[in-house]
């Protein structure tokens, strides 16, 4: 993971998350439409005439998938393993601003057996040499968020495809940027959105295409993480970097997690598409009272302004007709959860809150009556996603989170190997990450709707499989 | 549990497909409509791709059979709750002549074909001026998964007769209350006892006290082959509003549908939604024993008429719980 003073990686940063104050004074300097509750427009950027779409587009056919990590913090030093466990899969080079986690990364693959990959770093853009190589075929980024647009955007220059942590970026710019780019490159980059390959998330998507909600009317979603220990750790992340944003601005940082397996489970941008964006947000106080009672008074932290809400809420309407309610909240204490809920007009799904092995409870009618919950089990036996019917045991065995790191590791790269069009494209990344600049804006305005992108460009209204796939083989490794 | 679940992994999927056409009076305020004429707009549903996931494409055919030349054309489509379809309209530009057909495509999403038996209904409803002077005409498309259920017994799902002497596994009415099985026999209800009601013969279950004897409404397909008059359920209701309609499937592909239903097994009048009497037993089993004597516990009839013509095939019960049947039989 690239480190850089603090300071310096603020000076890096642009637009209306770095700058949380200004951010209210920019989204009220914005031409008004008329009328006060009116929709803050988000304008559609004219797509290039060397630019066409990416939907449906294959991958080409990869013998084997060669990885170059950039960023090898806690996230990318076990997801960096995780790809060199996938059949089919090699990581040929590892970047880190810091050489010596470059070098651990590489001497850890060494012991598993693998080949030794090329090592880079010791520079902020050590890894711009890294895209130069010609034996990368896939680039996975796990770098601090401030960066991930620009790495992004480099990979995808360099002709690459590219897998990035959440968010792929943090700006409306940057994610449109990140779309053009992809479309003129014809290289596909995916937000590596975990949870959406999640078992009993899956499962929810496959009731929901099968009818058992009836006509899905609503859903809900979140990250609900007390991270407040590891924010204050200095040791943790890199830098403090992730708690330096909660001093930057007022924002649904990280909702995707929650966001994205409701969003799939509507067909957001398969048949329907987010349009409208409304935010809210609590005073913040998790943060500072954490400090006053467990950090000591010499820690820097101690000058710092915590400005993010606790929880902020984003709903968001649809063009069918739904409501998401998508939660970001990682300084308040409290157990974990990613909400997971989907309600329709025939039943409900709800995630951690039940008792039952999977954690999740239903009600659907005709099954159910009597206003009383059902375990979702059997349920999760019944719709149980091919994917972790072929492969969950290696998922338990390999992967972090539950297994869904390895799932999402690889299936990537069976799209990858087998020549297929991905679960997760350009498109999906970029409106799930888009209320992290949406919800600055909504904040800004006093709760204001505002108007969700459609980066599709129009294609939202074509039905096409998803992360409801089909079922295929992983191609054998020579 | 849900109908697909608990039918058995079954082979190749069986389809049939049944196309109904009802036409329905022009909208007030359109132009004068002409006079009654028989529906003779024909609507059509193209053959459904199930084999998900996917998006299959489906076509829609509109015959004008009318006397007037057809015009303003909006074709409509769904699938099962829940299935996105696109577009859900669309419309036909110009106007077509007599005998002239316009067709109309969707797409739908089909989810994984999974074990069990499934039935898909889909819908296409054409609007339209002129023509046979209707305004509009439906067709219907029903395709199956997988074949029903073998027999009533195997879709028990409930414990509803219990013995006195171990009331612990019952559960009729969603508090641990069941029929009590020396109540029953004196009643003349004995395990694999022949029932006659309204006109049909029917089987009390043949199963020990204490087992699944009986299946709660969710919509289950169940397999019955013969002909008759009419389809005699024999059951009772828990809690209130145990309705619903029973669909008959014919083995020509064709289907008919008739509401019916029970009265609450203790608290209803005993013709309550045109049922009728069958046996009346004393007192229930509850959770801690037999008790609640002096207070009748009932089973009923009902029936629904079939279409005496036609091979019945199977027969898909309604999807309401507090419906439960101990057998069903064809009436001559």
């Amino acid at each position: 993971m690239p480190e850089i003073p603090a300071v310096s990686r603020r000076s890096l940063l642009g637009g209306a998350l770095a700058t949380g104050a200004v951010a209210v004074g920019a989204g009220s300097a914005r031409a008004e439409p008329a009328g006060p509750g009116a929709v803050l427009p988000a304008p559609t950027p004219r797509r290039r005439r060397d630019q066409k779409s990416m939907i449906g587009v294959p991958y080409d056919v990869h013998e084997t998938v060669r990885v170059g990590v950039i960023g090898i913090g806690n996230r990318g030093r076990g997801m960096g393993e995780g790809w060199a466990v996938v059949p089919g899969c090699r990581v040929t080079a590892v970047c880190d601003i810091r050489a010596n986690r470059a070098k651990a990364l590489a001497d850890r693959l060494v012991a598993l057996g693998k080949p030794r990959p090329a090592e880079y770093g010791g520079s902020e853009d050590a890894y711009t040499k890294m895209l130069k190589r010609d034996d990368i075929d896939l680039v996975y980024i796990a770098t601090p968020w401030e960066f991930h647009h620009r790495q992004g955007r480099d990979a995808l220059l360099a002709g690459k495809h590219v897998v990035v942590e959440l968010p792929i970026a943090t700006e409306l710019d940057e994610l449109w940027d990140l779309v053009d780019t992809s479309e003129r490159t014809r290289r596909h980059l995916m937000l590596s959105e975990n949870c959406s390959y999640g078992r009993n998330e899956l499962a929810m998507l496959k009731m929901a295409h099968e009818g058992l909600f009836g006509d899905v009317t609503n859903g809900h979603g979140g990250y609900l993480h007390d991270l407040r220990s590891l924010l204050f750790s200095d040791t943790y992340y890199t830098d403090s970097w992730r708690r330096l944003w909660h001093t930057r601005s007022t924002a649904s940082f990280y909702a995707m997690h929650g966001l994205a397996p409701v969003a799939a489970a509507m067909d957001v941008n398969r048949g329907d598409r987010m349009t409208v964006l409304r935010a809210t947000a609590t005073e913040p106080k998790g943060l500072a009272d954490y400090r006053e009672r467990f950090v000591d008074r010499s820690h820097p932290s101690w000058k710092e302004t915590y400005v993010n809400g606790d929880l902020v809420t984003c709903l968001i309407d649809t063009a069918k007709g739904r409501v998401i309610r998508a939660e970001h909240d990682v300084s308040s204490p409290r157990p974990y959860s990613r909400i997971n809920s989907l309600a329709g007009s025939r039943g409900i799904f709800e995630d951690y809150a039940g008792t039952s092995s999977t954690g999740g409870r239903i009600y659907v009618e005709p099954d159910h009556s009597g206003h009383s919950w059902r375990d979702f089990d059997s349920y999760r036996k019944e719709f149980d996603h091919w994917l972790w019917k072929k492969i969950g045991d290696d998922a338990a065995n390999n992967g972090g989170h539950g297994g869904m790191d390895y799932v999402l590791q690889w299936r990537t790269v069976q799209l990858m190997r087998a020549g297929l069009v991905p679960d997760i494209d350009v498109y999906d990344s970029a409106s799930w990450c888009s209320p992290v600049p949406l919800s600055v804006t909504s904040l800004a305005a006093g709760g204001r709707p505002v108007e969700v992108p459609d980066f599709t460009r129009g294609s939202w209204v074509n039905l096409r499989l998803g992360l409801d796939s089909r079922e295929t083989n992983m191609p054998p490794v020579a | 549990m849900r109908t697909v679940r608990t039918f058995r992994s079954l082979g190749a999927a069986v389809v049939a497909a049944l196309l109904v056409i009802v036409s329905a009076p022009a909208a007030a305020g359109a132009e004068p409509p002409p006079e009654p004429v028989a529906s003779r707009t024909e609507v059509s549903i193209s053959s459904v791709d199930l084999d998900g996931p996917a998006v299959s494409t489906v076509k829609v055919t509109v015959k004008n059979a009318g006397p007037q030349r057809m015009r303003s054309l909006r074709v409509s489509f769904a699938g099962p709750a829940g299935w996105a379809v696109q577009p859900a309209v669309t419309s036909v530009a110009g106007a077509f002549g007599v005998d002239a057909t316009a067709a109309a495509e969707f797409r739908i999403q089909v989810p994984e074909k999974r074990d069990g038996f499934a039935l898909r209904t889909f819908t296409a409803t054409a609007a339209y001026a002129g023509g046979d002077g209707a305004g509009s005409a439906t067709a219907t498309r029903t395709q199956t998964n997988g074949a029903p259920l073998a027999d009533l017994a195997a879709a028990y799902d409930n414990v509803g007769i219990t013995d006195e002497g171990n009331t612990g596994p019952g559960d009729y009415d969603g508090e641990g209350n069941s029929f009590s099985a020396q109540k029953l026999a004196a009643a003349g209800l004995e395990p694999g006892g022949r029932v006659e009601a309204l006109g049909a013969e029917l089987t009390w279950p043949d199963v020990a006290p204490g087992t699944k004897d009986n299946v709660t409404g969710a919509g289950q397909a169940i397999t019955l082959n013969g002909k008759g008059s009419k389809l005699v359920l024999l059951g009772s209701g828990v809690t209130g509003g145990a309705t619903g309609t029973a669909t008959v499937y014919y083995a020509d592909g064709t289907s008919t549908r008739g509401p019916f239903g029970f009265p609450n097994w203790s608290f209803d009048p005993a013709d309550a939604h045109g049922a009728t009497l069958v046996a009346s037993t004393d007192g229930r089993n509850r959770p801690d024993g037999y008790g609640n004597a002096g207070i009748a516990y009932r089973v009923f009839a009902h029936s629904v008429p079939l279409d005496p013509a036609k091979q019945v095939e199977f027969v898909v019960l309604p999807s309401n719980r507090n419906v439960h049947v101990f057998d069903m039989a064809i009436a001559p």
